[in-house]
């Protein structure tokens, strides 16, 4: 049986189980159109004092909520490798023909389309529901969107190595969505953070979003807008693929929720 | 033991061009030692398995059970020694050898949100199952184990015994070479024992190595099988049910008392355990007489007496100097 076969096995299997989780769609994709809804008012004045007098204030609130719910994928591949152990299927998967790679990819494909599809629904559906208007080219924002998906299934996926229990796992991923989202930009703009956070922000892959989100939406710029946001991205998640390897051990032995 | 099975496979005339050559034992272990820590859990183990046979492996918890079949399954790396399954390294080829092995490990396994029938195809699909032979063989695997009216019901709707039965399901449905299974009736109910019971000796006869890891005696005895005993990570005996019974079962008569065991019945050849003695003898029904007949006003605080006869309790209690009947209830 090829690899790619036995990889596509993983990945329909995945989504088999995904299509089971009904509220992982209710946060990925509700819960952040409430939210725009109820805080896009309140950004229209900031964005126009900062010089964007055409705004409504979707400019900001879309994009910043669609980064800020797609940090819930890392919530979503730690789940994915933890309820292994919850289930106790991790043995018979590890006894089984796949390899390492193709259990982790095959668990990390199917999370990385998710990612891409909830930016890109939320997206559209600000054009349509929120009158954003992508002052720049749009199809710029797909490169930018596919690196960071890919960038926080890799953090998922460190997390996961890095964590002994799926409680451990889900407080680091929730503290990272609401931490890296704030000093990230993603809550409030960039301009409006304090001097510390401003100087940090550029460690979190929020920032690198915001900023490509930015420079398309806001600024009007092309490819050229998202080229550094994707290297910094893709950087990141060269990290966290380093570290995944480094620390990630198929026999060791975790707790699981099911 | 193993050492004696292997010679016995030497042909006693030196090979023409023509002989077919002796295919590999289905799994065949050698030295085979690992720790956790100061803690060894397997201790130089030999152990062959010749196809179309079926190994209980029996032992109290923490003997080594589970680490045996864990290495055996490529899920522990030992720290020496190596494992052959149908010829193939594990340590070398653990894809290859991966292929050749069904497990059922202790925990029941399985993806409780997913139908019984989407399970077993997952794992049919990663053991190079697909179309019409997967389709066929989950309906005979299902069949076999009483799923097949439950393919479509999720794995979290099903009974503690339903579960359990997929669990196995899912271990040989890709018709392994070597069956692995670690406690396979832990928590099953009377049917799907039966049942379990049932596909083992099925799955030998179709040619499949059966390693049956359980601390339940009775199930060793109904199925049949060869019998490694474990002890301390030591395989410590190894051989068919009588051969091991003839060898090292004993009878024994055996006396609970309410209180300390009066000075009469510590007579040669007992063993006081508390407020029991054990008298290992070849005529139970003699010592018995003489034993109650020397207790005199001792015989008030006798509350049981029972005669030993020789079975696998007794080698394993001959063999480890412990009983297993009294670490775990037989399976209902």
């Amino acid at each position: 049986m090829s690899s790619a076969r036995r990889l596509g096995t993983i990945v329909a299997h995945e989504l088999r189980l995904a299509r089971h989780d009904p509220v992982s769609i209710m946060v990925l994709l509700v819960f952040p159109v409430i939210t725009i809804a109820f805080l896009k008012p309140a950004f229209r004045p900031a964005l126009v004092e900062g010089g964007f007098t055409h705004a409504n204030g979707a400019e900001h609130v879309v994009p910043g909520q669609a980064v800020m719910s797609a940090f819930f994928i890392v919530s979503l591949v730690t789940f994915s490798f933890f309820s292994e152990h919850g289930w106790a299927t991790w043995d018979r998967l590890r006894a089984s023909r796949a390899t390492s790679f193709e259990i982790i990819a095959g668990k990390s494909l199917p999370r990385i389309a998710i990612g891409i599809a909830q930016l890109g629904v939320l997206l559209i559906a600000g054009v349509v529901l929120f009158g954003l208007h992508i002052r720049g080219n749009g199809f710029a924002l797909v490169p930018l969107i596919v690196t960071f998906s890919v960038c926080l299934v890799l953090l998922g996926v460190a997390v996961t190595a890095l964590c002994r229990t799926a409680q451990e796992a889900g407080a680091f991923a929730y503290l990272g969505m609401v931490l890296f989202g704030a000093i990230g930009g993603a809550f409030v703009p960039f301009d409006l953070l304090p001097a510390w956070a401003r100087a940090i922000a550029p460690l979190t892959p929020t920032y690198w979003a915001m900023r490509g989100m930015r420079s398309v939406v806001l600024d009007g710029q092309g490819l050229g807008g998202v080229g550094l946001p994707c290297a910094a991205l893709a950087g990141m998640g060269i990290v966290f693929a380093f570290v995944a390897r480094r620390r990630l051990r198929f026999d060791e032995t975790k707790s699981g929720w099911a | 033991m193993a050492q004696l099975r292997r010679q016995a496979r030497v042909p006693s005339q030196p090979p023409a061009t023509t002989t077919t050559p002796t295919p590999p034992p289905a799994l065949d272990v050698r030295g085979v030692r690992k720790s956790y820590g100061a803690t060894v859990a397997l201790d130089g183990v030999d152990l062959v398995v010749e196809p179309g046979t079926i190994v209980g492996l029996l032992g109290r918890n923490g003997a080594g059970k589970t680490s045996l079949v864990s290495v055996v399954a490529g899920l522990l790396r030992p720290d020496a020694g190596r494992v052959l399954v149908d010829g193939v390294d594990i340590a070398h080829e653990p894809r290859r050898a991966r292929a050749l092995i069904g497990l059922a490990p202790q925990d029941t396994g399985v993806y409780l949100p997913l139908s019984v029938r989407d399970n077993l195809r997952f794992f049919g699909g990663l053991s190079d199952l697909h179309g019409r032979e997967r389709a066929t063989r989950i309906e005979e695997v299902g069949a076999a184990l009483m799923l097949d009216e439950l393919m479509d019901r999720r794995a979290r709707d099903l009974s503690g015994g339903e579960r359990r039965r997929l669990h196995t399901a899912i271990a040989v449905l890709h018709r392994p070479r070597l069956v692995l299974l670690d406690e396979p009736t832990t928590g099953a109910d009377v049917q799907t024992r039966r049942e379990l019971l049932r596909l083992v000796t099925n799955l030998s006869r179709e040619g499949s190595a059966v390693v049956y890891s359980t601390h339940y005696l009775q199930e060793i005895e109904e199925l049949g099988a060869g019998v490694a005993l474990i002890d301390h990570g030591r395989i410590v005996a190894r051989g068919a049910l009588d051969e091991l019974i003839r060898q090292y079962g004993s009878s024994a008569l055996e006396l609970s008392f309410t209180g300390a065991v009066p000075p009469a019945a510590n007579v040669a050849g007992s063993r006081v355990t508390g407020t029991t003695v054990r008298i290992a003898t070849d005529d139970p029904a003699a010592t018995a007489a003489l034993v109650l007949g020397g207790l005199g006003a001792g015989a008030s605080s006798l509350c049981s007496m029972e005669i030993v006869r020789p079975t696998l309790e007794s080698v394993f209690t001959t063999l480890t100097g412990q009983r297993l009947s009294r670490e775990v209830e037989p399976a209902a």
